[in-house]
């Protein structure tokens, strides 16, 4: 496996605020990778610095194949939160506009417009003016400009955070197709478009990186034993869980030792436990369970999602 | 410069001219210039009749205006030119860079193999495109009705304030192209614009040794020519030389400040 993009203690600074301060990252080529953070984390910076429009206060960015090109802008297709075209074009006049900047012939980028509009869904409103699409036809156009010249990174920031439910999934299914195709790079907010299309993440915060690996290895590397209980919300049980809960944390705060459960999150009726050991823990809260005779709705064992964990990175 | 950055930079200059005919840009400013050049010899030719009609004239009082000569009425439609004229070329021109940064559609562009003086080049090439189109067709139409109505006067003249006058405009029509990449707002952009220009002709005018090599003397070298008049022709040559270096001048520093941001966000 190459690296298509290395990238090393990439920073850049707004005056005295460090948006993104030192990020160290490689994107393998043909992989699918999300960069992941809360609101303001410095996502948007780092993609427009990988895209040239921003320019690094410091660090550095190689991409691998771009070496004999010379130009890197011409194996990157980069679709913006929100692209704006110019709206008195057409669809497919804009498309080939792209191409023909890229480098096709006209009668290249034509071809490859009539196929990529086609691909994104929008081969009835390739004649209409720009100006009169909806803001998932603007995304999908977006996307296919940006595909025009065959790209070796597709790059996109956001792609799918201002649409309706119906254009996200139209955008996500496209995604899945083309990463099959090419280097993927986006950057969200949603973990679970993360979770669902890619291969790595990036997790940043605060413009250093969080966490990065692969989801899977990410996933078994962090994944914990947990323990849920419910229960009905008569004053006996939610007596006994009060009770329960101030037990484990004073035993939690005293001995240094962990015990069986090692943290506990109360919520309204419900009660989350991260174990040690599953089997043990359930075995014991069983127990207490009946001599308190608490009436439980639902007690369910399994392991922590990543979400989990993206909200306790995202936390710190 | 290689051939496909050419091709580039004419496929950009075509999107540009396209965007001019369909914004209607392209029909209106001409319009408007051979507005304000037919108007001209037409008022001087019927300004007698129209103050014996409209005015409130005691019985019996003579009115006796003299005629402009020809190339008078010429040289007056150039100075029309020069504040409406301008107003209107300034005004369609002043978003041409900001505009497309603000909305972030040039972020699009400029993330493609395309040089940003190539992108530069295309906006200034169908400014220019347009304000001389527009320029020639008005002063033409000026020409014809002068004849027609005034009274003649030689090609020579005629064609050589229009060549002077056309590079007055192109200097303006560059400096917004320069003022629209450095500032976001439009409106700031075509007031600093017409601020500077006025400003320059008028330092020009009052100081005509001093100032005689400025860009801003072109206009005045335009009416002198189109009169007839002599005037220094090695300070006019120098004004010419001065403005072409400045255009060239504020071209370089426009595609300078959009490699060095590209978007305005």
């Amino acid at each position: 496996m190459t690296a298509l993009l290395q990238v090393k203690g990439l920073t850049k600074a707004f005056n005295s605020v460090k948006a993104v301060n030192g990020l160290d990252f490689a994107i393998e080529e043909g992989h699918c990778v999300a960069l992941l953070g809360p609101n303001g984390a410095g996502k948007t910076t780092t993609i427009r610095m990988i895209t040239g429009l921003l320019k690094p206060t410091a660090g550095q960015m190689r991409f691998h194949a771009a070496a004999n090109i010379g130009d890197e802008r011409a194996i990157i297709g980069y679709l913006p939160q929100s692209p704006a075209f110019y709206n008195w074009m057409t669809g497919l006049e804009y498309v080939v506009y792209a191409g023909r900047l890229c480098g096709l012939t006209s009668q290249m980028a034509g071809n490859r417009a009539m196929e990529l509009l086609e691909r994104v869904g929008l081969t009835g409103a390739a004649k209409r003016r720009i100006g009169t699409y909806s803001g998932g036809m603007k995304q999908r156009l977006g996307l296919a400009q940006a595909l025009v010249h065959q790209p070796k990174l597709l790059v996109m920031d956001e792609p799918v955070s201002a649409l309706d439910p119906v254009g996200r999934r139209e955008v996500l299914e496209l995604l899945r197709e083309l990463k099959r195709e090419t280097t993927v790079l986006f950057s969200t907010h949603v973990l679970h478009d993360a979770e669902d299309l890619c291969d790595d993440v990036i997790i940043i915060r605060n413009g250093q990186i969080a966490l990065q690996g692969a989801i899977s290895s990410i996933r078994s590397d962090h994944r914990r034993p947990i323990i849920e209980l419910q229960l009905e919300r008569d004053d006996r049980s939610e007596k006994w869980l009060a009770g329960y809960a101030e037990r484990i944390r004073c035993s939690l705060s005293h001995s240094s030792e962990a015990g069986l459960i090692h943290e506990i999150q109360l919520g309204d009726g419900h009660a989350r436990f991260t174990v040690k050991e599953v089997d043990e823990a359930r075995q014991l809260l069983l127990e207490e369970l009946a001599q308190a005779r608490v009436k439980v709705r639902k007690l369910e064992a399994g392991y922590s999602s990543l979400e989990d964990l993206f909200m306790k990175v995202v936390a710190q | 410069m290689s051939t496909s950055s050419l091709i580039r930079y004419s496929v950009m200059v075509q999107k540009e001219l396209l965007e001019l005919v369909r914004s209607f840009k392209l029909l209106w400013v001409p319009l408007v210039f051979v507005l304000l050049g037919v108007m001209q010899p037409v008022t001087m030719f019927y300004m007698p009749l129209l103050l014996e009609k409209a005015g409130n004239m005691p019985e019996g009082s003579v009115i006796d205006i003299p005629l402009p000569t020809g190339t008078e009425v010429l040289a007056q439609t150039l100075q029309q030119f020069g504040t409406l004229g301008i107003l209107v070329l300034v005004l369609t021109a002043m978003s041409t860079v900001s505009g497309e940064r603000n909305s972030g559609a040039a972020s699009l562009i400029l993330v493609k193999p395309v040089s940003p003086f190539a992108y530069i080049g295309s906006k200034w090439t169908s400014m220019l495109l347009l304000a001389w189109g527009a320029l020639s067709a008005g002063y033409l139409a000026a020409w014809y009705y002068t004849e027609l109505l005034i009274g003649e006067v030689p090609a020579k003249q005629v064609i050589g304030s229009l060549l002077i006058y056309g590079l007055w405009l192109s200097f303006v029509l560059t400096m917004t192209l320069l003022f629209s990449t450095l500032l976001k707002s439009p409106a700031a952009a075509a007031f600093s614009v017409l601020g500077a220009s006025v400003t320059l002709s008028l330092i020009s005018g009052i100081f005509p040794k001093q100032m005689g090599w400025s860009p801003g003397a072109l206009s005045g070298y335009a009416y002198q020519f189109v009169v007839g008049e002599s005037f220094a022709s090695g300070r006019f040559w120098l004004a010419a030389i001065s403005g072409l270096f400045l255009i060239i001048l504020a071209l370089t520093a426009s595609a300078a400040l959009l490699r060095r941001s590209p978007a305005a966000e």
